[in-house]
């Protein structure tokens, strides 16, 4: 619960912020951990500021009491002078980014950690509040960016951190229509039982692959995602059985209503295709024109060794979608597997052509080559196999 | 299960054209404790009707008597067993273990066992409701509507109970966490459909019809319709020979439950702990392809059967490609090498023993190869 206060002093207007100290708070608190990121890169920096002009030390020293006065306008101030005096120094750019994201000036904190990353490219920190502000500005493309990067560089190690950066990154990653990434970081929540009715519509949005931000969810169906990211997330906390109660639950309420039976099928997949492949026919039955849910059921289908049920499906998607490479992966395996062995071998060898690394393509050559006595080639795809498995 | 097929009501009994008359009138004069033992075995009959009225009923073991009275011995037909009758616990009536804070017993009276755990004050006590594997035991627990596996397993090795394996990770912080892990729908399918017979209808659990261990139509798929046309003298729908297929295939049937390579592959399995999935193990070796049924499981092993460990009796098996006598070349020309060292008890070198993390249980490594000294386990 003590991600909501944070995400909402973030979307809350710059005015009211500032006489909001809870919100405040929070926004220092996440600041503290990103300072703590920020140590090493600023050592040197510090070492250069020891020797700047009496003007500069005065300003810095005035804005970082009035900083840690709680002083914001005089502190963005005072860290302005220091840097026009000094527009090198990256310790200054960063807290003058920071105090500006903590007063929504959002532009002008974008400003200040365009400086701080051009002095110190790809520094976490500076990405991550950059792509958090990006946010608020609507930036969206730009913000994914950054924060993906803030976060593949370890900006999110700080436990405060990292509910904040990993709940704007999964809407960022939904709304660009990449639901699997989204769905890897709302798994978080779930792991550390973070529980959020903004992360509930989020993970609802994500499962059902509704490229919208939570904020943009029309009123009338903030419950059907609500409730679907509810059902989800009882599934990734692992109680599964409750879990299965809330998607029936769903299935009834919201009978023709498409991606629910996707999203409990996605779900469903890794642990148990089988149970997946029941959830992506009644996805197709409510949905026939979802190419996707027909490219997954054909795989999933190809995965439980039902080659003869994944071919139809897969041959269906590639008609309308040549391209998709999980339909050519289905086609490819399960042709080779009932005995068309030269179609499916060229499926397969079209989806390493694009992807080199595909482990399923390689198990799939691997089968071929085996049943066949090429022995040489299968040892090959075997050895292929264990290196992309480990 | 009962499979009640009225479609030959009739008199097949009396059909004097029907080929298999004889056959099946021996077999059941012969036979008739192999009938009995059948229906226990299988479940699976089918009932036809004498010209006389009388129902009969036709079973796997009406034509296939001695097969299937080794099968009732094998321990894929004991893959698991409902709580009251179990040899295992019969013979260690009181087991006791401590893992951490908490204190097991596994008591046996009067045929019915029970799980119990403590942690010194407070007392969990639970029928066992299901008993899964012939030698070492892991139990399946059922509490307040959920099903959970038992955090202590009996390990045949040291006849004494262990940390279930792949739970030495957890860490119980409750008298419930420490009675068992509760099993997720998807695992809970995976255990019953891999150990019993009928327990999953479609994608749903039907506990309540299964039958404990493998039955025929487990692997031969079709036995059931075969057996009811079989009555009718219709043989054009036997089950498919496993004996005529390739080692690949043969991989993939036994894998659904010992595991496949491609399974471990996707799974991204790595480490000894995997050394029990042999279908995976054997497609590692450099002998193993997948258009060669003297690779494949059935090469060395009859399911209808216990494992023979006697090392010896696998070595014509080895020797049928890599006997210098008659060296075969197999598909793509590959000449087997014939062994410096021995020509007796391959497997005691060409496939280690291999223990599992904890050491409660030993494994033969089903990776056919050339063992150096000291090599550390070979993913």
């Amino acid at each position: 619960m003590f991600f909501a206060p944070i995400s909402k002093a973030i979307t809350e207007g710059a005015s009211n912020s500032r006489q909001n100290k809870s919100g405040l708070w929070s926004r220092w608190a996440w600041a503290r951990g990103c300072v703590c990121l920020l140590v090493l890169t600023c050592v040197l920096v510090a070492a250069g500021a020891q020797q700047a002009a009496p003007q500069f030390d005065d300003l810095a020293g005035r804005a970082a009491a009035a900083r840690d006065g709680g002083n914001l306008p005089l502190a963005i101030d005072l860290y302005g002078q220091a840097e026009q005096v000094k527009p090198d120094w990256a310790e200054g750019w960063f807290y003058l980014g920071m105090l500006q994201y903590s007063a929504n000036a959002y532009p002008e904190a974008i400003d200040a950690f365009n400086h701080l990353l051009a002095l110190q490219p790809g520094v976490p920190p500076g990405l991550a509040l950059r792509g958090l502000c990006e946010f608020e500005t609507g930036a969206y493309d730009d913000a994914l960016r950054d924060l993906e990067q803030a976060v593949a560089k370890g900006a999110a190690n700080q436990p405060r951190n990292e509910q904040i950066l990993r709940y704007h990154l999964a809407e960022l990653l939904t709304r660009s229509s990449r639901f699997q990434d989204a769905l890897a970081q709302y798994q978080f929540f779930a792991a550390k039982n973070i529980l959020d009715e903004d992360v509930l519509v989020g993970l609802g949005l994500a499962g059902m692959r509704t490229p919208l931000l939570t904020k943009d969810v029309a009123a009338g169906d903030r419950e059907l995602y609500k409730a679907a990211g509810a059902a989800g997330y009882t599934l990734l906390e692992e109680n599964t059985q409750l879990a299965d109660e809330l998607f029936t639950q769903l299935f009834a309420r919201y009978p023709a209503t498409p991606g629910i039976h996707f999203f409990y099928g996605f779900l469903l997949f890794p642990h148990s295709p089988e149970l997946a492949i029941e959830q992506f026919k009644s996805e197709v039955a409510v949905a026939p024109g979802n190419l996707e849910a027909h490219a997954m059921l054909a795989f999933t289908l190809m995965i439980a060794s039902r080659y003869a049920e994944a071919k139809p499906e897969a041959e269906l998607v590639l008609a309308k979608a040549p391209d998709m490479e999980m339909a050519q992966l289905a086609l490819g395996r399960s042709l080779a597997e009932i005995g068309d062995v030269k179609r499916g071998t060229d499926l397969l060898n079209q989806v390493l052509q694009a992807d080199p690394d595909s482990l399923e393509a390689h198990l799939g050559m691997a089968s071929i080559y085996s049943r066949t006595g090429r022995r040489e080639d299968a040892d090959r795809e075997h050895k292929i196999c264990r290196r992309l498995a480990k | 299960m009962l499979t009640v097929n009225t479609r030959f009501a009739a008199d097949w009994l009396s059909r004097a054209a029907w080929r298999g008359r004889g056959r099946l009138a021996a077999s059941c004069r012969a036979g008739a404790l192999a009938c009995l033992l059948c229906l226990l075995v299988t479940g699976q009959l089918v009932w036809g009707q004498t010209a006389k009225g009388k129902t009969a009923a036709v079973t796997c073991a009406t034509c296939h008597a001695g097969v299937t009275a080794n099968y009732a011995h094998a321990p894929m037909r004991h893959a698991m067993e409902a709580g009251g009758a179990n040899p295992v616990l019969d013979k260690h009536p009181n087991l006791t273990t401590q893992v951490g804070g908490f204190s097991y017993t596994v008591q046996t009276k009067d045929g019915q066992s029970t799980y119990s755990v403590t942690n010194g004050t407070e007392t969990l006590t639970l029928p066992i409701k299901w008993m899964f594997g012939t030698h070492s035991q892991t139990w399946v627990l059922e509490k307040d509507g959920h099903l959970f596996e038992s955090y202590v397993t009996y390990f045949a090795r040291g006849e004494q109970l262990g940390v279930t394996p792949g739970d030495q990770r957890i860490t119980p912080h409750n008298l419930t966490e420490a009675m068992g892990r509760k099993l997720p729908i998807w695992e809970t399918e995976e255990c019953f459909k891999c150990h019993a017979s009928g327990a999953v209808e479609g994608a749903k659990l039907t506990l309540d019809t299964l039958r404990p261990g493998l039955d025929c139509e487990r692997c031969h798929v079709g036995a059931q319709q075969h057996m009811a046309d079989a009555v009718n003298d219709n043989f054009k729908t036997l089950p498919k020979s496993l004996k005529k297929m390739g080692a690949e295939n043969v991989s993939n049937l036994c894998g659904s439950c010992h595991r496949t390579w491609d399974t471990v592959m996707r799974n991204h399995w790595q480490g000894p702990a995997f050394v029990r999935f042999q279908p995976y193990r054997l497609e590692h070796s450099r002998c193993f392809i997948g258009n060669d049924a003297r690779i494949s499981c059935l090469a060395c092993h009859d399911p209808h059967q216990g494992v023979d460990h006697n090392d010896a009796i696998y070595d014509a098996k080895c020797l049928a490609c890599h006997g210098a006598a008659k060296v075969v070349a197999v598909a793509a020309a590959v000449t087997p090498k014939i062994c410096p060292v021995s020509k007796d008890k391959c497997v005691s070198c060409h496939m280690p023993k291999v223990e599992l993390p904890g050491g409660q249980a030993v494994f033969t490594d089903h990776f056919i190869r050339v063992v150096k000294a000291g090599e550390a386990y070979p993913d």
